[in-house]
């Protein structure tokens, strides 16, 4: 194509110096008269015809030059107004940076020059430097993404093409490297990536600007859920949504988190005629008002399973409570010699079958007590109380323990009122489960000491004991269900081996820590804590039932 | 002489119940195995107090106690409830049903019938 053109401009030269010189000929021919009238025509024709192909040429190199120039210079402008542009030299330091650079990065030109080009990648890309260095040293180009830090500190990714620059002798001298922020793109595909990924999702998912409360993104599944279809979320706002699916709870819920210390809550709510466990995140990023992520996951099955479980069990127990009336009760009316005297010995069997019918029945409680608890559905009925009272009272009514057992229990420190908001039926049950225990493992004569301790937060009830006590190697299993310790001799004593399991979780769930400390062959203290003002949300996660009492 | 009606389905509970009640000395009991036959019951007899079964076939015992309730004649009546489900919230139902106490089964026989008199005393 090169040839072509010079050909074409060779012959052109030529035709313009004929037609120059027949010109100048034709032309002073005509004009001059006198001695000069034959040379000059004929000398000047042929020093043009002659002289242009030899000019012409140089003049359109010329051209051609500074046209090339021209381009090159506009091609440098476009190139130095999109791309972000630095110079490295052989050692690493920055030579030159463009505007574009500074205007990214935040830096001054001072800042840069002069420092090496590592001050802008973090520690993760030094692998990835040893890798251009290399390229560039064997004198390939090398392309690829890589961070690069802002003086603010931010890091942003850019798109990246690092060529090695020779000086006219061939020697290299450093790099130039031309970048493009992809920062955005990556985020856009990112995104992209999270919305798809998010509708793949079986879970509800609502994001919703906190002020506006314009939803800002629905997953396919809550789209699908509400009867919207394609984007039809944008321009509605979360009271549309709770219009539309009678879901006002979760707004509410949405303004309740706004006015709280908390980030985030948790509850079961319907939609559609379906249960969910719906989870709601405050999103707050620096000062902007933030945004709601809602999540709801389906547990409609897992409510009807819980359901048919909990009836099945209240069902057994219904089932089992029934015949254990008759036999208690005809046992019991035995005992109380309502059928006449019984002989001694046939009077001592039916006491055992009584005492281990009462044993059936704890055993059944606690089973249910347990299941609630695993289910969160146990009851609390949170009251003032006052907990001195209710320990004598606990005491006075389990004075059968110490006729059965042989034991003196005593009450400690409760002479004035200890007030606390909490269950008094179910501390009741804790106590008398841990007397009961303390009676058990007592030797005939002991003395069994309930005390009462109390700060402003919390107040501590024990029961110490003065029996066998429990060994260091199997004290970790006392609160496990049916735990069989080696010294404990289940049977015999009439546990069911569920009542510390049951007391763990109940003094758990009213807020408060049980525990014990026990020495073998010296006794045990069993203790535990309770805050005077219980808190729901310091509950166990699987929030039992609280009701304060109106 | 207190005059109880007493409904339960399960004889064997009937047959304690009564035994229990009637070492007292104190009580004049009729028994009815439904709901129904107790409703029929109460058209020509009014007792001073009411042992009801919570679960029972056909009519349960607050059903029972509703009807019951619709007649002039037993609406002050003290009813007890008898449940092997003595759940607190469903205590908290039946005395708000009108119920003077929640006795739960299995319950104590010699105890049975102090539990009923001071029941009728509260309520």
């Amino acid at each position: 194509m090169s040839s072509h053109l010079t050909t074409k401009r060779t012959a052109g030269s030529f035709f313009l110096s004929s037609v120059l010189a027949g010109g100048w000929y034709t032309t002073t021919s005509a004009v001059l008269s006198g001695p000069t009238a034959d040379s000059v025509p004929v000398v000047g024709a042929i020093a043009l015809a002659g002289l242009v192909p030899l000019v012409a040429p140089m003049i359109w190199a010329n051209t051609k030059t500074e046209n090339a120039n021209l381009n090159m210079a506009q091609k440098l402008q476009a190139f130095d107004s999109h791309a972000i542009v630095n110079i490295v030299d052989t050692k690493g330091l920055l030579e030159e940076v463009n505007d574009r650079f500074l205007a990214l990065t935040g830096y001054s030109r001072e800042q840069l020059i002069g420092q090496p080009v590592a001050m802008l990648y973090d520690d993760r890309f030094k692998a990835l430097a040893s890798e251009i260095s290399s390229s560039l040293k064997r004198g390939e180009t090398w392309q690829g993404e890589t961070p690069l830090r802002c003086a603010n500190g931010q890091m942003i990714c850019t798109q990246v093409t690092v060529m090695p620059l020779y000086d006219e002798k061939g020697k290299w001298t450093g790099s130039i490297t031309a970048r493009t922020d992809v920062t955005r793109a990556n985020q856009l595909l990112a995104e992209r990536d999270t919305a798809e990924t998010l509708d793949e999702l079986r879970d509800d998912i609502w994001i919703v600007d906190a002020q506006t409360h314009n939803l800002s993104y629905m997953n396919r599944s809550a789209m699908r859920r509400v009867g919207w279809t394609d984007s039809a979320y944008t321009d509605r706002t979360l009271e549309d949504l709770a219009q539309e699916t009678d879901c006002e709870n979760i707004l509410n819920a949405c303004e309740a988190l706004k006015s709280s210390d908390e980030s985030m809550t948790q509850f079961v709510t319907e939609l559609k005629g379906k249960d969910f466990q719906a989870t709601i995140k405050m999103l707050q990023i620096g000062r902007a008002p933030g945004r709601f992520l809602i999540m709801l996951h389906d547990i409609t099955d897992q409510v009807n399973e819980e359901r048919t479980k909990s009836e099945f069990i209240s069902m057994v127990s219904h089932e089992l409570r029934s015949p254990l009336t008759s036999i208690k009760g005809s046992m019991g009316l035995l005992l109380s010699r309502a059928a006449g005297e019984l002989p001694t010995k046939a009077r001592a069997l039916l006491e055992i079958s009584h005492r281990n019918a009462d044993r059936l029945v704890l055993i059944i409680n606690d089973i249910l007590d347990l299941e609630k608890i695993a289910n969160g559905r146990l009851e609390f009925d949170l009251q003032e109380t006052d907990i001195a009272d209710l320990l004598r009272e606990t005491s006075d009514a389990n004075a059968t323990l110490e006729q059965r057992f042989d034991v003196n229990i005593q009450v400690e420190n409760t002479s004035k009122p200890v007030t606390l908001t909490t269950d008094p039926n179910r501390v009741i049950q804790v106590l008398t489960n841990l007397l009961s225990n303390a009676a058990k493992f007592s030797k005939p004569g002991d003395r069994i000491l309930v005390s009462l301790e109390h700060t402003d937060e919390e107040i501590r009830v024990s029961v110490s004991d003065k029996g066998q006590g429990i060994p260091a190697g199997e004290q970790h299993k006392v609160f496990q269900r049916f735990a069989d310790l080696s010294n404990s001799n289940r049977a015999a004593k009439g546990g069911t081996g569920l009542g510390l399991s049951v007391c763990k979780a109940i003094v758990e769930n009213l807020g408060g820590k049980i525990g014990f400390d026990s020495r073998e062959g010296f006794g045990t203290t069993f203790y535990f804590t309770l805050p005077k003002k219980h808190s729901q949300m310091g509950a166990k996660e699987t929030a039992p039932l609280m009701r304060e009492a109106s | 002489m207190i005059k109880l009606l007493h409904v339960e389905d399960d004889a064997d509970i009937r047959e304690i119940a009564l035994m229990a009640l009637e070492l007292s000395g104190d009580f004049d009991v009729v028994q009815c195995e439904t709901g129904e036959a107790a409703l029929n019951q109460v058209q020509g007899y009014t007792p001073d107090v009411i042992l009801l079964d919570m679960m029972m076939p056909g009519m349960t015992g607050r059903q029972t106690l509703e009807k019951m309730r619709e007649m002039d004649s037993l609406r002050e009546v003290p009813a007890i409830f008898m449940t092997a489900r003595a759940q607190h919230n469903e205590i908290e139902e039946l005395r708000q049903l009108g119920a003077a106490d929640v006795i739960s089964k299995p319950f104590d026989p010699i105890s049975l019938a102090d539990q009923v008199k001071s029941a009728m005393q509260a309520g």
